[in-house]
């Protein structure tokens, strides 16, 4: 399925706050978390981190991969902590609004 | 917050585009690399993982582009917010240090308020009198007319005037300017004398001003016949009818008649200076008679046409004149006429001496900026620890001096500051004290292009002293530094850094002493020069006849002859004498004449003199010698024979080798078909008729009752105070006629006075800032003497130690202050001998390399510097041999 307009980032700020990690890393970790159903394109993926980055919301650093590569690492910051409970908040009511339209079949 | 798996490298600060690059690369391509490493665990070969990898991605180069430019953008806006932090922190810096020492802080800031404020005070007035334009519509457009007179531009002739308006193309408009007195009765005051012109209709569209109510003059309103109206100034307006809006449409009574009030004119579009109310210039028959084309009274404005210069309608006004010539020789032989930059006209005198004190007050802010980096070179010296510190620990060379520098531009915002907060001051203090004759002076203040000039005046200095000691100060020599009790190189550099400027300071201290001395010594001049008259205990004051009340000759004798008498009558009054017109009143009458019996001179080669009216006892009032013959008696009166009087000048120069006594001399004025002149029945000594600096010119005079004129000055000489004087005389004239206004009422001292206001204001402020520079260099020498000595304690212990008398030491330290004085003190009067080539045309009996006075100036700034360096070598003499070996 396609990703809906904004959700990359909420995704992103979400899955950093499990911990820093890299692009390849991020990436994974969506496609499994949504068991395959939502096909992040991993150009979107990093045009997205870099977004945030300037934003401020999350920081990078480079440091040495698992199989000692020099790659770069995403945190979460103080202000993407925000945005992210912001935007989990916006997410549910918009979900639960649309699935009580649906509802009431 | 989750720590980052893996070994921590650092992060570089100001990433460059290829870095940037580099960076966005590789993270792109780890992500390939895995993603390879991941499909060739699943079974693909390499090759076409690495394919399948980059098809997964997505738009690699694509995605390259947009996170290059976006971390690009990223790090501009980070070189900026640090840069903005450093340059905060510099600040905060900077003015902690300078709050830890006061001392320092105040002297510098106060030295330089000194120099910004000065140094903004005279630009302002060089702004507002010499740099803006005039406050007219396209003012570069605008000139004077004049009519050329011996070479000089003079006043034009009715007709000549309107001929040439009439004829010449180059310019679109132009008016006629007469000036008048007219006398303001009514409106609950004291009856004014004000200061008016007559003017052309096309006047205010000429300038292009609109008026700030009411209207000005309709094309038709200059005519003979034309109903009277006037435009007051918003200075006359204020003052006298309380800025009352309903003045526009109200008559006033001037001389006598009635006028209505049609628009009042704002201040900055007065022109000429300082004039008080325009009615229209009415052509009457006798001025548009042919016979009166020699009657030169009229100065004329215009302007240009569009597309012609000024030098255009110069030579074409020429070429009009030399027509005119040709056409009516009897008038206009040898005349001309021209044109003339109005601007030009109107600054062109001050425009020297303003320079002049501009660049005299530039070398105050000089030698402050001289005394400041002193200061701060030797504040320095003593910070060389802190910086070595600082420099240790990683702070380029380039930082260092730029927070240093940050600290001398902060003191240099603080002192400019203060010094714009002074320089308010100062021009209004100058405003009102500078002389009338400097022109434009209400348009002179703090606007925005001096506000301007300050800003940049005040980050230049911070510059300029700030630049060498922060060089200084930063240089690598650090390891020498960080050890304890090292003075050893550094010390002697920043010493000869010092001695340097000291010189340089006081070569510039010397060169405005010696202008400053030169203005003096020319002022002392001209307050010696021989008057012919005495000034002292004399009173003067001037009445002007309406010609309203007046209208009869005999009604103007009447009257004179009853104030004079009631003059005399006044208590403590030795003498009382007229005159029209008063000398060194800016006023004077030229004529031309013939001597009967001599050859009638060619037309444009008639001798011509000055002219006066007098009353009998003016001489012995004047305390004018009588050299040969008599002055006029109450027998010369108006049916007796005339009589003429001629100064010793006139006697000389027209009748040399032979006796002017009963020479009868016919002068070309023409009062009601009578030529004016008379027999010569006396000599007189010479004096000052119009300027002070000027030689006396030839004068005839003829008797006030024989020729009389609408106005007069009377002179009384009197034992009593001239304040009871004064009231006095205006209760007097106030009993002969309560409508009649006096003016320009003061001591003959003063008037006197008034005609030297202008070289006297300039000396006082050269003077002013000789004075404040001789200081600052003093403080300059003693500052580097006393810090000479206090680095040189040591060794001044050993050489007493070894047998140095107090005498001897003190002596080493006055010569070392000498020398520096002397050596600045040559170069200032090499320098001053050819600076003050340009002040010669200000100077009054003194060349402007008079040896004199520069060589006194040299042994004032010697005596100044011995001074200076005393008070520390004093301190040097005192000096224990055994603390100081010590290293106390």
């Amino acid at each position: 399925m396609d990703l809906m307009q904004g959700t990359v980032a909420v995704l992103i700020l979400k899955t950093l706050s499990w911990g820093a990690m890299h692009g390849y890393d991020i990436s994974r970790w969506i496609r499994q978390r949504t068991e395959g159903v939502l096909g992040l394109e991993d150009a979107a993926l990093y045009q997205a981190l870099h977004r945030l980055e300037k934003k401020g919301w999350i920081e990078a650093e480079w440091g040495l991969s698992e199989n000692n590569r020099r790659a770069k690492f995403y945190r979460l910051t103080e202000e993407g902590r925000g945005e992210l409970q912001l935007e989990a908040t916006n997410w549910r009511r918009y979900a639960e609004a649309v699935f009580k339209v649906l509802e009431t079949a | 917050m989750a720590r980052i798996p893996g070994r921590r490298l650092f992060r570089f600060p100001r990433r460059s585009t290829a870095q940037v690059a580099a960076d966005v690369e590789a993270e792109l391509l780890f992500h390939l690399d895995m993603v390879t490493e991941e499909l060739v665990r699943q079974g693909w070969a390499r090759e076409a993982a690495r394919f399948e990898a980059a098809r997964r991605f997505g738009d690699v180069e694509g995605t390259k582009r947009y996170c290059r430019a976006l971390d690009e953008r990223k790090e501009t806006r980070m070189r900026w917010t640090e840069g903005l932090k450093e340059i905060g922190q510099d600040l905060r810096y900077a003015g902690r240090q300078l709050w830890k020492s006061p001392g320092f802080t105040l002297v510098a800031v106060l030295t330089l308020a000194l120099g910004t404020g000065a140094t903004t005070a005279i630009f302002s007035i060089v702004q507002g009198v010499l740099l803006q334009p005039l406050p007219f519509k396209e003012p570069e457009r605008l000139v004077r007319a004049y009519q050329v007179v011996d070479g000089q531009p003079d006043t034009f002739s009715v007709l000549n005037f309107l001929d040439w308006r009439a004829q010449s193309k180059s310019t679109a408009a132009a008016a006629a300017i007469d000036s008048t007195t007219l006398n303001l009765t009514g409106e609950g005051g004291e009856p004014e004398r004000l200061r008016g012109v007559a003017v052309s209709a096309s006047f205010f569209s000429v300038l292009g001003v609109q008026p700030l109510a009411g209207r000005t003059f309709a094309p038709d309103e200059d005519r003979a016949g034309a109903p009277r109206v006037t435009v007051i100034s918003e200075d006359l307006w204020r003052r006298r009818f309380g800025a009352d809006p309903g003045v526009v449409g109200r008559p006033v009574t001037l001389s006598g008649q009635p006028y209505t009030v049609i628009g009042i004119l704002a201040d900055e579009h007065r022109y000429p200076d300082k004039i008080d109310l325009w009615i229209p210039f009415e052509l009457s028959e006798a001025e548009t008679r042919p016979d009166n084309r020699g009657a030169l009274y009229l100065d004329g404005i215009a302007r240009l046409a569009p597309g012609v210069s000024i030098e255009q309608a110069d030579a074409e006004a020429d070429a009009i004149g030399r027509r005119l010539a040709q056409q009516y020789p009897e008038s206009n032989t040898g005349y001309s006429f021209g044109v003339a930059s109005l601007q030009e006209d109107i600054v062109g005198d001050v425009r020297t001496p303003l320079f002049i004190l501009l660049g005299a007050v530039v070398f105050v802010l000089l030698i402050a900026c001289v005394n400041v980096a002193n200061l701060l070179l030797v504040r320095a010296a003593a910070r060389e620890g802190e910086v070595a510190v600082r420099a240790a620990l990683g702070a380029s060379r380039a930082r260092i001096v730029r927070q240093l520098l940050t600290e001398s531009l902060t003191l240099a915002v603080v002192g400019g500051a203060l010094g714009a907060v002074l320089a308010s001051w100062l021009i209004r203090m100058l405003v009102v004290l500078a002389p009338d004759r400097i022109p434009r002076l209400e348009e002179v203040g703090l606007n925005a292009p001096v506000l301007l000039f300050t800003l940049g005046v005040t980050l230049l200095t911070g510059f300029l002293f700030g630049l060498v000691p922060a060089l200084q100060a930063s240089r690598p020599d650090l390891q020498e530094t960080l050890k304890e009790g090292t003075r050893g190189t550094r010390g002697r550099a920043g010493s000869r850094a010092r001695g340097a400027l000291v010189v340089v300071e006081t070569a510039l201290a010397v060169i405005l002493l010696a202008g400053a001395g030169l203005l003096i010594r020319s002022f002392d001049k001209l307050q010696r020069v021989e008057l012919g008259f005495r000034p002292e205990g004399a009173v003067t004051f001037s009445l002007s006849l309406p010609r309203a009340k007046y209208e009869e000759d005999s009604q103007i004798r009447a009257f004179a002859a009853s104030l004079m008498e009631s003059m005399k009558q006044l208590p403590g009054v030795t003498a009382a004498g007229a005159v029209y017109p008063l000398p060194l009143s800016g006023t004077t009458f030229t004529i031309s004449f013939e001597v009967e019996g001599r050859p009638k001179g060619r037309p444009g080669e008639e001798p011509a003199m000055r002219v006066a009216l007098v009353t009998p006892d003016y001489y012995r009032t004047m305390g004018i010698p009588l050299l040969r013959g008599r002055v006029f008696t109450e027998r010369d009166r108006k049916d007796s024979p005339r009589v003429a009087i001629l100064t010793q000048s006139a006697a000389r120069q027209y009748f040399p080798g032979e006796d002017p006594l009963g020479k009868k001399i016919v002068l070309g004025w023409n009062v009601d078909g009578v030529f004016q002149g008379g027999e010569v029945v006396g000599i007189v000594g010479d004096f000052k008729q119009s300027t002070i600096e000027g030689e006396p010119e030839p004068e005839i005079f003829l008797p006030y009752e024989q020729t009389s004129v609408g106005a007069l000055a009377v002179v009384l000489r009197s034992d009593q105070d001239p304040a009871a004087v004064a009231a006095a005389v205006r209760r007097e004239v106030r009993r002969l006629d309560p409508d009649l206004p006096l003016y320009n009422l003061q001591t003959l001292e003063e008037l006197v006075g008034k005609s030297v206001s202008r070289p006297r204001f300039y000396m006082l402020l050269l003077g002013l800032f000789a004075a404040i520079a001789l200081l600052l260099a003093a403080i300059g020498i003693y500052g580097v003497i006393s810090y000479t000595v206090r680095q040189r304690t040591q060794e001044i212990g050993i050489r007493m130690a070894l047998g140095a008398t107090q005498r001897r030491v003190l002596g080493m330290v006055v010569r070392q202050g000498l020398l520096l004085a002397l050596l600045g003190s040559v170069v200032g009067l090499a320098g001053a001998l050819v600076m003050t080539r340009g002040m010669a045309n200000l100077l009054y009996g003194v060349s402007s390399t008079d040896p004199a006075t520069l060589a006194g100036v040299g042994l004032v700034l010697l005596l100044v510097a011995a001074f200076a360096s005393y008070l520390p070598a004093r301190r040097a003499a005192e000096i224990e041999p055994q603390l100081a070996i010590r290293g106390e």
